[in-house]
């Protein structure tokens, strides 16, 4: 994600059920954490989660974009020169919370019924006609595609389970492929 | 009846059945023990958690559904990788779960995926000049722009079909690559360019650029 997420604004008693059922995730893992868990570690009634999110697969999502939006949110980018420094930044917040990274990546990569798997997109495109008004649409596409890409937790996840990079190795290389797909637009 | 020479992989033929009209969230393990017949216990056993089990249908998937044509150049690179997206597009549901799959916590000691070694070793002999930290960047843009996750972020995400998707995945790598000298590279692919490269984004001037 590039920009601020957009979240739907949340009561004070969801968010409470995701900065818990977030907390807990860190310590359990996502799989073993049960409703009546969450709603004793936010001091609520189990029902009262039931009723906010009535499937386990709404309460991951929501939890995801709430993840994506605060722990994982990052400053704007002015330009879209700007953004390999943003994903350089941002990974190094994964590497810091990699339980919920795992989390965020993994509900982005579940089709139409999971969370968006480019929520920067729109930023981008703004960001690159900016400086590019005048490419071709399918160069355009693939510039914005490839940066959406490499900004996201994926990026982290698939850089450290493939080749066992750490902080400083996935930042580089995540920042420098960026500055690569940046190269065709650097003169124009 | 016979019993199943081995249970485990049972379990996962009968799993990628059931994708065929469900989601992966949408078979539960009660649904899937009635599938291959046996009890919902010995599929517990099997797969403690959705998270082994969703590993697991991954890796089988890869194996019986998307195998990796070999590769050792450059352009054989992109015709591999392009024949794994069209396999992708030609069986989505399988795909979301190679790229879910990819996402999650490894649940077992997981090794790379072969991908992954074979574009290291593409490298060392395609680029044997190539220093050590720039090896690591350009193997890794390569493996994740090669990446089911790269082909499930443009399908969802940009409304793309596996046309598409190879072209923008060849615009990243050719992008990728020219970032290096000319001098990195073995001889080969300095003189003679194979069919399958592409046009990298950098925009070279003058006449002679076409579009792939």
């Amino acid at each position: 994600m590039t920009g601020p997420a957009a979240v739907p604004a949340l009561s004070g008693t969801q968010e409470s059920i995701l900065a818990a059922y977030t907390e807990l995730i860190e310590e359990l893992g996502s799989d073993d954490v049960s409703y009546r868990v969450i709603a004793r570690r936010a001091g609520i009634a189990e029902r009262t989660v039931f009723r906010n999110y009535p499937t386990r697969v709404d309460l991951l999502l929501a939890t995801a974009a709430w993840i994506e939006a605060t722990l994982f949110a990052r400053e704007e980018s002015r330009s879209i020169f700007d953004i390999p420094l943003a994903i350089r930044e941002a990974m190094e917040r994964y590497d810091a919370r990699p339980e919920l990274a795992h989390v965020v990546a993994e509900t982005a990569m579940r089709g139409v019924s999971g969370a968006s798997p480019s929520p920067g997109r729109e930023q981008l495109e703004r960001l690159l006609d900016a400086e590019a008004p005048a490419l071709d649409p399918a160069r355009r596409r693939a510039i914005v595609a490839a940066l959406s890409h490499l900004d996201s937790v994926g990026t982290w996840v698939t850089l450290r389970r493939e080749f066992g990079m750490d902080r400083r190795d996935i930042a580089d290389a995540a920042a420098w492929a960026a500055e690569a797909v940046l190269d065709g637009i650097r003169h124009t | 009846m016979e019993e199943p020479v081995d249970t485990a992989t049972a379990i996962l033929a009968s799993a990628a059945v059931l994708l065929r009209e469900r989601t992966f969230d949408d078979i539960s393990y009660r649904a899937l023990a009635d599938e291959v017949g046996i009890s919902e216990r010995t599929i517990y056993r099997q797969y403690p958690t959705r998270a082994h089990l969703l590993a697991a249908l991954s890796n089988w998937i890869e194996r019986t559904c998307f195998p990796l044509p070999p590769f050792v150049t450059v352009s054989d690179f992109h015709a591999a990788v392009h024949e794994r997206f069209r396999a992708f597009d030609a069986s989505p549901a399988y795909a979301y779960v190679g790229a879910r799959a990819a996402a999650i916590s490894p649940t077992l000691d997981t090794e790379p995926a072969y991908i992954t070694r074979a574009i290291e070793a593409m490298l060392d002999v395609a680029a044997p000049a190539l220093n050590r930290r720039d090896r690591r960047r350009v193997a890794a843009s390569l493996r994740y722009f090669s990446s089911a996750m790269f082909w499930a972020r443009l399908r969802t995400g940009f409304d793309l079909d596996a046309g598409e998707i190879c072209d923008a995945f060849d615009q990243a790598v050719g992008a990728v690559l020219a970032r290096l000298p000319a001098a990195t590279w073995a001889e080969p692919r300095a003189t003679t360019p194979g069919p399958g490269r592409t046009e990298p984004l950098v925009s070279r001037p003058g006449p002679g650029r076409t579009e792939p």
